[in-house]
């Protein structure tokens, strides 16, 4: 009895772990948590939002602020496997940047294109980059959009 | 016939050497080749709008001639009447962008120049406007994209760098002697004399060309990249087929001028036209153009090589740059534009040895800049020599030594003073030079104060 409940103890512990990084927003410590948007055309406001991540990163602490970036319509480019920004994206990334990058304009750029875009490996996907938005403020994220 | 097999050849040791090299940069590398032929991927406007101006003020020193008469050295192009005056000798309007914005394997680049210039005023050929670039880009293929329209030829630093970030007012002798094409009329064309102020300001001409200047450009198509071989090493290629006849779409000889260039870069930062690098280039073209200069009534248009070389450097590593390059040149070298059948003496010697259009020539130059740290001045200074007619009986030597101050109102703002000392002279000891040297003894030194704006 005690080893059948140490094994599902184990199990739930297991799933609550595979669970943590797709939750990492709603737990994360940071005093300052922020979520950037972009869904311009012009090029720009890439290098914009990017400047804002990285000003924000050497604003605070390592730990003190959180911040993800989410790109839907024309800003999705920004997270194009390809885009001139590709290293930039990495770099932040490791610090700890999250980026999303909106399903549905996804599929909307995949039918135009008759092939789907290729993305940045550090970008995730999310059902809709407006929702994600949505989300992150209603867990208190400051929502900014360059 | 050579020339083809040398190109063919260059061209196999080009390929084979980049198939070795590595793999494609994303677009947007600093070189001109992919300045001008791309844009940044995943970051390019559908239409960008831009362009620049540049005003001038002139004033050449040169005396006339002991009749009283000038010659285009002496004068202000394009108009050549006269010694002193403004002009805005550039104001192009362009736009470029990739028209499909989520595809970025497809870009565009379209401009016309609106200045007066022989690229809009020359002789026979008065415009408001003239196209000068206008070409798409395909980058399907890894390793070789491809540009076809009407663009920049893969050629000397002079020639393909941006023209409103160039440092100087004036092209160099060589560059603009044996490189700014001039083509030749369709018909023999009689030497235009020399004029004095009277002629010149009641109406005279000294220019004789009747279709615009070649502008380093040229339609056709373009096979070319960059590659990142490593430790901060760029190499980059070009190679291009074009109709030889400039910013004009037509092919008047029915030949096709083939380019191939060649560059290798240690990349030191920055981007755009400014980045820093050390590079070494070399470029070959290879073409041929038809030429009456012949005087009779007859149409005997005659066949003539046009081929140019030439090997360079440029170092830029703020607060210094250096550059240098020389350039060799076989045919259809240019006598000035009141020589429009590629002579400097009058129709009694056109077979002789004065003859222009299968002469060699040579010429080189050096430059470098300082820009003064903590402050918005940069200065500037150059030496080029060319010498054109190579052992012919009117050899010329053109020497010219620039002295240049900018003071930059902000990146996209700058004012540059020019000041020249020139020494032009025919070399040879013969009754052509004696004949010529007349003229160009007078030549003196020039100032030029130019505004550049883009934007």
């Amino acid at each position: 009895m005690y080893r059948s409940f140490r094994t599902l103890a184990l199990a739930f512990a297991s799933l609550l772990l595979l669970a943590a990084p797709a939750q990492a927003a709603d737990q994360n410590l940071a005093d300052y948590k922020y979520v950037l948007h972009i869904s311009d055309m012009d090029p720009s406001k890439q290098e914009l939002i990017l400047n804002n991540a990285a000003n924000l990163l050497e604003a605070y602490p390592p730990g003190a602020v959180d911040i993800e970036i989410v790109a839907y319509g024309p800003g999705l480019r920004l997270m194009f496997a390809n885009n001139v920004n590709a290293e930039r994206l990495d770099s932040l990334s490791q610090s700890g940047v999250r980026f999303s990058a909106c399903g549905n304009t996804l599929k909307g750029m995949t039918k135009q294109l008759g092939e789907e875009p290729r993305l940045n490996p550090v970008a995730k996907v999310v059902p809709g980059g407006i929702v994600r938005i949505g989300e992150l403020v209603k867990q208190g994220y400051i929502y900014v959009k360059p | 016939m050579q020339a083809n097999k040398l190109f063919k050849r260059t061209l196999l040791g080009a390929s084979c050497a980049l198939a070795l090299a590595g793999t494609a940069l994303p677009a947007q590398a600093a070189n001109w080749l992919m300045l001008q032929g791309t844009e940044p991927e995943g970051a390019s406007a559908r239409a960008n709008v831009w362009g620049f101006l540049q005003m001038n003020y002139s004033k050449d020193f040169s005396d006339a001639n002991p009749s009283g008469q000038y010659v285009p050295p002496k004068l202000l192009g394009p108009d050549l009447d006269s010694q002193s005056g403004f002009n805005i000798n550039r104001a192009r309007l362009g736009v470029r962008g990739t028209g499909f914005p989520i595809d970025s394997r497809i870009n565009y680049f379209l401009m016309a120049e609106f200045g007066n210039s022989c690229i809009t005023h020359c002789a026979g050929d008065n415009t408001i406007a003239k196209m000068i670039d206008a070409s798409i880009t395909l980058n399907y293929l890894p390793g070789a994209r491809v540009r076809a329209g009407l663009f920049k030829t893969p050629g000397a630093e002079e020639g393909l760098q941006a023209i409103h970030v160039f440092d100087y007012i004036n092209f160099t002798e060589v560059a603009n002697g044996l490189l700014l094409e001039r083509f030749p009329n369709a018909k023999y064309t009689a030497n235009l004399p020399a004029q004095t102020e009277e002629q010149l300001q009641g109406g005279g001409s000294l220019n004789g060309f009747t279709t615009p200047v070649g502008g380093f450009r040229d339609v056709g198509v373009q096979v070319f990249d960059a590659f990142d071989v490593g430790k901060d090493w760029e190499v980059a290629y070009a190679a291009m087929v074009g109709n030889g006849n400039g910013i004009e779409f037509k092919n008047s000889d029915g030949e096709y001028d083939k380019y191939l260039y060649l560059s290798a870069e240690k990349k030191y930062g920055g981007k755009g036209p400014k980045a820093e690098g050390l590079k070494f280039f070399g470029w070959g073209q290879w073409g041929s153009r038809q030429l009456d200069n012949t005087n009779d009534s007859v149409d005997n248009l005659k066949k003539y090589d046009r081929n140019r070389a030439g090997l360079g450097m440029k170092y830029m590593n703020k607060p210094f740059r250096f550059t240098a390059e020389y350039i060799t040149a076989d045919g259809m070298i240019f006598e000035g534009p009141d020589k429009p059948s590629f002579y400097f003496a009058n129709a009694a010697n056109s077979t002789g040895a004065n003859n222009g259009a299968d002469a060699k020539g040579n010429g080189w130059y050096v430059e470098g800049g300082w820009y003064i740290p903590n402050s918005k001045w940069e200065l500037d200074l150059r030496y080029d020599t060319a010498t054109f007619n190579e052992a012919r009986n009117d050899e010329h030597q053109f020497d010219k030594w620039t002295f240049g101050v900018q003071y930059h109102f902000n990146p996209m703002t700058r004012v540059t003073v020019n000041y020249e000392m020139r020494d032009f002279k025919c070399t040879a000891n013969t009754a052509q030079c004696t004949n010529a040297n007349v003229n160009l003894n007078g030549v003196g030194d020039k100032i030029g104060v130019q505004l550049t704006a883009i934007f």
